[in-house]
């Protein structure tokens, strides 16, 4: 299974490296949100003299923000109903391969983009100021937490691509990201948000993931953001591993 | 002679909106090892369900079928690693060149990386497209892919190949090209079932064929047999075509027919 999974893993990246088209949004639109927020409120909250940026540019703050969008694009999946709409998926389904691999290829390739593509955003980062507090290791956590973030992204647009075999609804399904993004302290910390906006950033996932990337920019290796952070991933990552499987398997 | 594919009591039913679609109801069908065998039928007669069903793409609501010998709803990828499949759409990725397609293929039926590329190397140049081999398929002609399409379904050297309306679409010298592979693919041992609309087809490729209609098989035998039986039947002077072999089987005439591509004046 695994080997199948690999060779499906490099088709899929080769895909995504031939369809430069499809990759440019992911890295430009999140730099676009990030410099145009920054625009917005870094007046408001100046590195002197806003405790919760911890020294650094409001930039720093937004940071987490772009890192998720940037992996919330779900390009895979797109890819995936284009398969199953050109008849190739019915081809890579005619095979003796395991079904699990079919999405487990796409899931690799989905993590290496996604490490490719948080290491461009945060080196531009860096590039225009904005210093990782945590260091080498804090760059790679950051790194792998955002890359993992996006395979549990795109294993939730995948469902919706075997479940409705349509670019529209896949397409759409993706746009269930942007509440999920504007219920989190995106702005400001969570203590500072209203009351409900309070409890219903604490009810969503996606805060967790952000403050432990904040955590890893803002602060040193705070471990009690960044445990819940990669516990987040990693149960939502199985949850949709497993309805992957369960939706390629009964695929008929 | 084995029977290459074996179906039994074949049903397949689908839940729609407006209740349960009958697509199969209950196929028949031996295939000899070693023939060239087509499965002819209007559309939506149950054809593609059919090959679908064969080929473990798609669900068996009753009966059973066996692909060179192997239960494919019991051991669907010991059925996998003896058949070859082509389905109606060429089922390729654009984005991959014609070699790495076929090397990909090789792969996932368990070639070393190396095997694999020797292997499409012997392919390409079976089905004449070493020139176009690593150019990307999306820059490939109707004809090419079909091509290439055949060549990744043969490339674990399968029992039975699959071909489900292999030139649906294709101009006609394109048609003949791939008429030719069959030919060819068929001479080296490989037993093909193929799906078609052209009847010309049928009777210029296949050894036998079944007529399916409303998801029963309505005629099996040679083209020629299929022909005595119906001029006996109606005490025709001469063989009727296998057109007429097929309006009879499925119960529409010559006025319908030609009446589909009438034209109309104002």
């Amino acid at each position: 299974m695994i080997a199948a999974a690999w060779v499906l893993g490099q088709r899929a990246l080769r895909e995504a490296w031939r369809t430069p088209e499809a990759l440019v949004p992911t890295l430009f639109i999140p730099l676009f949100f990030l410099v145009v927020n920054v625009g917005q409120a870094g007046k408001i909250f100046p590195a002197q003299s806003t405790g919760f940026l911890k020294g650094q540019g409001y930039g720093a703050f937004q940071l987490p923000a772009s890192l998720l969008l940037a992996a919330s694009f779900g390009t895979a999946a797109l890819f995936l109903v284009e398969d199953i709409e050109g008849g190739y998926f019915d081809k890579l389904r005619s095979a003796p391969i395991a079904r699990t691999s079919i999405v487990l290829g796409r899931l690799i390739a989905e993590l290496a983009k996604g490490l490719l593509i948080s290491t461009l955003i945060v080196l531009l980062g860096m590039v225009f100021g904005i210093t990782i507090a945590s260091g080498v290791l804090g760059f790679v956590l950051l790194v792998v937490m955002t890359a993992s973030w996006s395979v549990v992204f795109v294993g939730f647009m995948q469902l919706i691509a075997l479940k409705t075999r349509s670019a529209a609804a896949t397409n759409s399904g993706g746009l269930v990201f942007f509440p999920l993004l504007f219920l989190t302290p995106n702005f400001v910390p969570r203590n500072m948000l209203t009351r409900p906006m309070e409890v219903a950033a604490s009810f969503n996932p996606v805060t967790y993931v952000m403050e432990g990337l904040r955590s890893l920019i803002l602060v040193d290796l705070e471990w009690s953001k960044i445990l819940p952070a990669f516990g987040v991933v990693a149960v939502l990552g199985a949850l949709m591993l497993a309805l992957n499987v369960r939706m390629i398997k009964r695929y008929d | 002679m084995d029977d290459a594919v074996q179906a039994e009591a074949m049903v397949k039913h689908y839940r729609s909106r407006t209740g349960v679609v009958e697509a199969v109801r209950g196929v028949d069908l031996r295939v000899q090892a070693g023939e060239i065998f087509g499965f002819l039928g209007p559309n939506g007669a149950g054809k593609s369900t059919m090959i679908k069903m064969l080929t473990t793409l798609l669900s068996i609501t009753s009966g059973t079928a066996r692909v060179a010998g192997v239960d494919v709803a019991r051991d669907p990828d010991g059925a996998r690693r003896r058949m070859g499949v082509a389905l109606q759409e060429a089922g390729l990725d654009p984005r991959q060149t014609g070699r790495e397609t076929l090397v990909l293929q090789g792969r996932l039926f368990g070639l070393s990386a190396h095997d694999a590329v020797a292997r499409a190397t012997e392919l390409l140049e079976l089905v004449e497209l070493v020139d176009a081999a690593d150019r990307r398929v999306k820059g490939y002609s109707g004809g090419m892919k079909r091509r290439l399409d055949l060549a990744s379904a043969l490339v674990h050297q399968p029992e039975v190949l699959f071909l489900d309306e292999p030139t649906t679409g294709l101009d006609p010298a394109s048609r003949l090209t791939v008429w030719d592979e069959v030919r060819r693919i068929n001479q080296l041992g490989t037993t093909v079932f193929l799906t078609t609309q052209y009847l010309e087809e049928a009777d210029a490729l296949c050894e036998r064929l079944a007529i399916i209609d409303g998801g029963l098989i309505v005629r099996e035998g040679t083209p020629a047999q299929l022909k005595a039986e119906l001029r006996e039947r109606q005490g025709l002077a001469s063989d009727p075509s296998l057109d007429d072999v097929f309006l009879d089987a499925t119960g529409r005439t010559r006025s319908r027919a030609a009446g589909d591509v009438q034209e109309v004046t104002a």
